[in-house]
């Protein structure tokens, strides 16, 4: 896959992560998209932070300092309206690009 | 607001990076904590995390790069995109760029002016920390002036002040440098005047305390940088150099430095000289060795008294100190009076009542401020209605503008670009139109500013203003600029809000549904303007017709061919018992001039700023119970002086040479004197005596009623005045009236030569015609409705571009109708009348709220108008139908645009 839409598909899988548990820090992302897709997707977890405030920067997803379970401070983050709004927009561009991609499968 | 934030994050970067610093270690230890509870060693999970990280430091810079750089560099693309876009159409660019730098630069320009004359603080050491006392007399008022040993006091005796100076303008000085006379504007000062204000000097030393220790011993001067320059070149061998200031040597011992210019705003200082030498350079006003001399009488109030608060000290705390030593002083001065014909007990109430005010000085005295500031925020409000119409007008133009692009946004919506993004884009273009037009703003400004300042102050020589491009006068542009934009960069941002996108592509741009919405708005927006130029144009006309009123209204006197000089013979050493002499020799040479029809003199002159005010007794007039005794002006004049004037003498004879000492006593009043005191009665022979006034001249029998004429100048209402003859009084310090035959400017030299070959040393002040003097007293007034007017006509001229504008937009858009209509037999007339209705329509429903409009704002200036009321309705009718003659004509080309549509084509072209 090229690296333009690789990016475009981990904000995908970060949004979505939000959507379902809520609040979360990185590490918590990472964890959550490696058990969500049975171990089947990998990302390098240092490329999530610049991406996490490139979202933050476009007002998808709002951070905030918390401590977790075990008592360190960390930065969760949340989706926001605009960043609901993004995820179902994505969701459906990425619908469009699989459906093309096994289209053209399909035709060979 | 992420791109304020973005842009905010540029300058805490490292706060920014610690952040992110944080965040990424916390990420790293949970993996080392998850790896160890696992079974790892701390080594082993240490190298994982590390692993499965990646590189934190680029880690760190990309986030970072996201969170600062991303908004910086998107605006800078806006930026060049929107100078693309600007420079494509410049027939466009350059009508909306003028139209702004002539709002901007009005604006910029005046407030200028105000910030210079009203706003600014003076350019000295500390201005806020400087108060100016005043004093407060309940029966009087508020006076601005004290006495030497009142001043000495407050030095000497108080508490509350680090410093404390006093000073007195002396205007119209004789400077004489090798011989060479000419007037300049001095002060006397107190000996601390330079120190406690930390005025420097550039050459030489200031005038220091020991400068002032006894009278008449210390005669050095400090003059000016600017007349530094102007009378000495810059010459450096300036310090030591001996001058004659009226007719008295000095010394010059310095220069200040040139920011300095006084302490009075609009005002310059040529030259300082201690106070205590007042005596040598105005001996007339010293009364040096009588019970008047200025440097004993605590009564005598002549110095302004400004000092600079110690810190800490309140203003409550230090009037109060001030206050203590002000009474004692004010007792002094009661006592004082013991012996003097001005003792009387209520003279005596009024010192002891007197109260000290301490006001803020650090904006220097309030004369200038108190004179231009109503004008100055007239034309202030005025500029800013001008600012509203200019933005109306690139609102507009932007709006037809808009609509031709719809295509180029539809097409960047479609391909993806965010709306929001695309308005930012629509708002950069309209920020870059207001930068440059305030930037062209700025640089009309500084040009407008200067001659509005000749203007302002033509009047008087002395009077200079700086006017120069501060940081104030900078900001209030840039607030300005930004302001419009805000105004006239909503409509196309708004639009492309709005914007439906696929009919925008679909559709023939021509005929798309979305331009009724811009005419609607155009509609608006068009009337706006009409009814902002009537309020201008209202008040225009009604500033101007006071304006000749003023100058046509009889003032009492003809005005025409007269010719005024002034002379003060006690300042170049004459002896009062030489004065009457001298002025007899003055009247018979200068009347033995072939083209001079009549010549006199009186103390103040026409139109003077001067005034003398006493109280009177009138035999057998007793008072009608709560009955107020207005004061009585007074004007000593000269033989034969209404003759000259041309003030009508109602009953009674003018005043003649025979008038003298020695000769009964006699006086003349004007028709609001005598309706005042004597009603219907004829006041001829009647007796009148003025205890308070000069050593009380005694019974003075009336000998002649005339008519009311202006004193001070042509607002004033008539006040009960009473002329002596100054042959029997003699002062000196007098205004020759001359009446000539033809234009009186060709007679001045002749008149100077006379005044030669009389007298070659005596020094001749103000030569110039009675009219001038009349214009002179109206510099407000010319200048409220010269601007007023010029404002107005611009406002007027956008509002028809933008009416122009509008219908020609509206006739291009109903080319098809038109031509059907045509086909279907309409007449050529019939369908310019269309378009003419039109117009019609808009510029009077402009009208309909512009007149009540205009009445309203023109009640805000009713104090400034003569001779007519606020809602006058000749003005009105004036400004309307000049407002509909003019739009008329505006839309006169697009309605033949309308009536010249080949039907033929434009049909096929659909």
């Amino acid at each position: 896959m090229a690296k333009n839409d690789l990016q475009g598909t981990l904000d995908l899988l970060v949004l979505k992560t939000l959507s379902q548990v809520g609040e979360l820090h990185g590490y918590g992302i990472v964890l959550h998209i490696q058990r969500a897709s049975d171990a089947l997707l990998n990302v390098e977890e240092g490329s999530l932070y610049p991406a996490l405030h490139r979202m933050e920067q476009s007002s998808w997803i709002k951070s905030e300092w918390a401590l977790t379970e075990t008592g360190r401070k960390a930065k969760y983050y949340r989706l926001t309206a605009a960043g609901q709004k993004q995820l179902a927009e994505a969701e459906k561009s990425f619908e469009q690009l699989v459906k093309g991609i096994r289209a053209m499968l399909r035709y060979a | 607001m992420p791109l304020f934030r973005r842009v905010l994050n540029l300058f805490s970067r490292s706060k920014v990076d610690r952040e992110i610093d944080a965040e990424l270690r916390s990420h790293i230890e949970m993996r080392m904590e998850d790896n160890i509870a696992n079974g790892m060693s701390p080594e082993e999970a240490r190298r994982d995390a590390m692993l499965r990280f990646g590189n934190p430091v680029v880690v760190r810079e990309r986030a970072a790069g996201a969170d600062v750089a991303l908004g910086l560099e998107s605006i800078w693309a806006d930026v060049r995109y929107g100078l693309r876009q600007l420079r494509r159409s410049p027939g466009f660019t350059a009508v909306a760029l003028i139209t702004l730098a002539l709002g901007i630069g009005a604006n910029t320009a005046i407030f200028s002016l105000i910030d210079a004359a009203l706003l600014k603080m003076l350019p000295v050491k500390d201005p806020q920390q400087l108060v100016e006392l005043k004093s407060v007399d309940p029966s009087v008022g508020l006076n601005d002036q004290f006495s030497y040993p009142a001043f000495k006091e407050f030095r000497d005796r108080n508490q509350v002040l680090s410093g404390v100076l006093a000073f007195r303008k002396l205007h119209d000085i004789d400077f004489e440098v090798d011989g060479q006379g000419a007037l300049a504007n001095g002060q006397l000062v107190s000996g601390s005047y330079f120190s406690v204000l930390g005025v420097k000097t550039i050459f030489g030393r200031p005038i220091l305390p020991e400068d002032e220790t006894a009278a008449g011993q210390n005669p050095v001067a400090v003059i000016g940088y600017d007349y530094w320059r102007e009378r000495f070149a810059l010459d450096p061998a300036i310090v030591g150099k001996r001058v004659i200031l009226n007719n008295s040597p000095f010394t010059i011992v310095g220069v200040t430095a040139p920011e300095f210019f006084g302490l009075q705003p609009g005002e310059r200082i040529d030259v300082s000289v201690p106070l205590t030498m007042m005596a040598q350079v105005r001996p007339d006003f010293a009364s040096s060795g009588s019970p008047y001399d200025v440097l004993k009488a605590p009564f005598r109030n002549w110095l302004y008294v400004m000092a600079r608060l110690q810190p800490g000290v309140s203003n409550e705390h230090a009037t109060a100190n001030l206050q203590t030593i002000f009474a004692e002083s004010m007792r002094e001065a009661a006592d004082g009076l013991a012996g003097l014909p001005y003792d009387s007990p209520a003279a005596r109430r009024s010192l002891l009542g007197t109260t000290l005010r301490l006001e803020l000085g650090g904006q220097g005295l309030a004369a200038l401020r108190q004179q231009f500031s109503k004008p100055l925020w007239i034309i202030m409000a005025v500029v800013s209605l001008l600012l509203l119409v200019t933005c109306a007008n690139v609102a507009n133009l932007l709006l037809a503008r808009a609509n031709a692009r719809q295509r180029e946004i539809a097409i960047r919506l479609a391909v993806g670009a965010g709306r929001q993004r695309v308005i930012r884009q629509l708002i950069t273009e309209s920020i870059l139109l207001a930068a440059g037009g305030g930037a062209l703003g700025l640089l009309l400004a500084f040009w407008g500013s200067r001659s509005l300042l000749v203007l302002m102050l033509h009047s008087r020589s002395t009077m200079s203003l700086s006017v120069r491009p501060d940081s104030t006068v900078l900001g209030f542009t840039l607030l300005v600029s930004l302001l419009t934009a805000l105004l006239f960069g909503m409509i196309p941002a708004w639009r492309a809000a709005q914007l439906n996108i696929t009919p925008a592509l679909t559709q023939n741009a021509r005929n798309t549904d979305n331009t009724s919405g811009r005419s609607r708005l155009g509609k608006v927006l068009v009337v706006s303007q009409i009814t902002i130029s009537l309020v201008l144009m209202v008040g225009a006309g009604l500033l101007t017709r006071s304006l000749k009123n003023l100058k046509n209204f009889y003032p009492g006197f003809n005005k025409e061919n007269v010719l005024l000089f002034s002379i003060n013979p006690l300042m170049t050493g004459y002896k009062e018992a030489q004065l009457i002499p001298l002025y007899e020799r003055l009247l018979e040479h200068i009347g033995a001039i072939p083209s001079v029809r009549s010549t006199s003199f009186s103390v103040h002159g026409p139109l003077s700023p001067n005034f003398r005010f006493t109280s009177i007794k009138v035999e057998g007039y007793v008072p009608r119970s709560g009955q107020e005794l207005a004061p009585i002006g007074i004007e000593p004049v000269g033989p034969k002086y209404f003759g000259t004037a041309q003030t009508p003498v109602l009953r009674g004879r003018d005043f003649t040479a025979a008038d003298r000492e020695g000769a009964s006593k006699v006086v003349i009043i004007n028709e609001t004197m005598a309706r005042y005191y004597f009603g219907d009665a004829n006041p001829i022979g009647r007796r009148l005596s003025m205890p308070g006034y000069r050593g009380d001249p005694g019974w003075l029998e009336i000998v002649a009623v005339v008519k009311d004429a202006k004193q001070h100048d042509l607002r004033e209402q008539a006040k009960p005045t009473i002329y002596l003859p100054l042959f029997q009084i003699p002062e000196s310090g007098v205004t020759f009236e001359i009446r000539t035959a033809m234009n009186p400017s060709n007679t001045a030299a002749a008149i100077l030569n006379t005044v030669k070959t009389v007298d070659e040393r005596l020094p001749v002040f103000y030569l110039k015609t009675l009219n001038d003097q009349v214009d002179d007293s109206l510099v407000q007034e010319r200048l409220v409705a010269l601007l007023s007017s010029m404002f107005g006509v611009l406002a007027l001229l956008l509002a028809c571009v933008g009416l122009y504008g509008l219908m020609a937009y509206t006739v291009n858009r109903r080319t098809n109708e038109i031509g059907i209509r045509m086909a279907l037999g309409a007449k050529r007339a019939q369908i310019a009348g269309m378009v003419l209705r039109e117009t019609l329509s808009l510029v009077f429903c402009g009208l309909a709220i512009g007149i009540p409009a205009a009445m309203g704002a023109s009640r805000l200036i009713a104090s400034e108008l003569y001779g007519l009321k606020p809602g006058d309705p000749t003005t009105l009718l004036i400004a309307c139908s000049v407002m509909t003659a003019v739009t008329f004509l505006a839309s006169y080309l697009p309605a033949r645009r309308a009536a010249s549509v080949n039907p033929m084509q434009a049909l096929r072209s659909e």
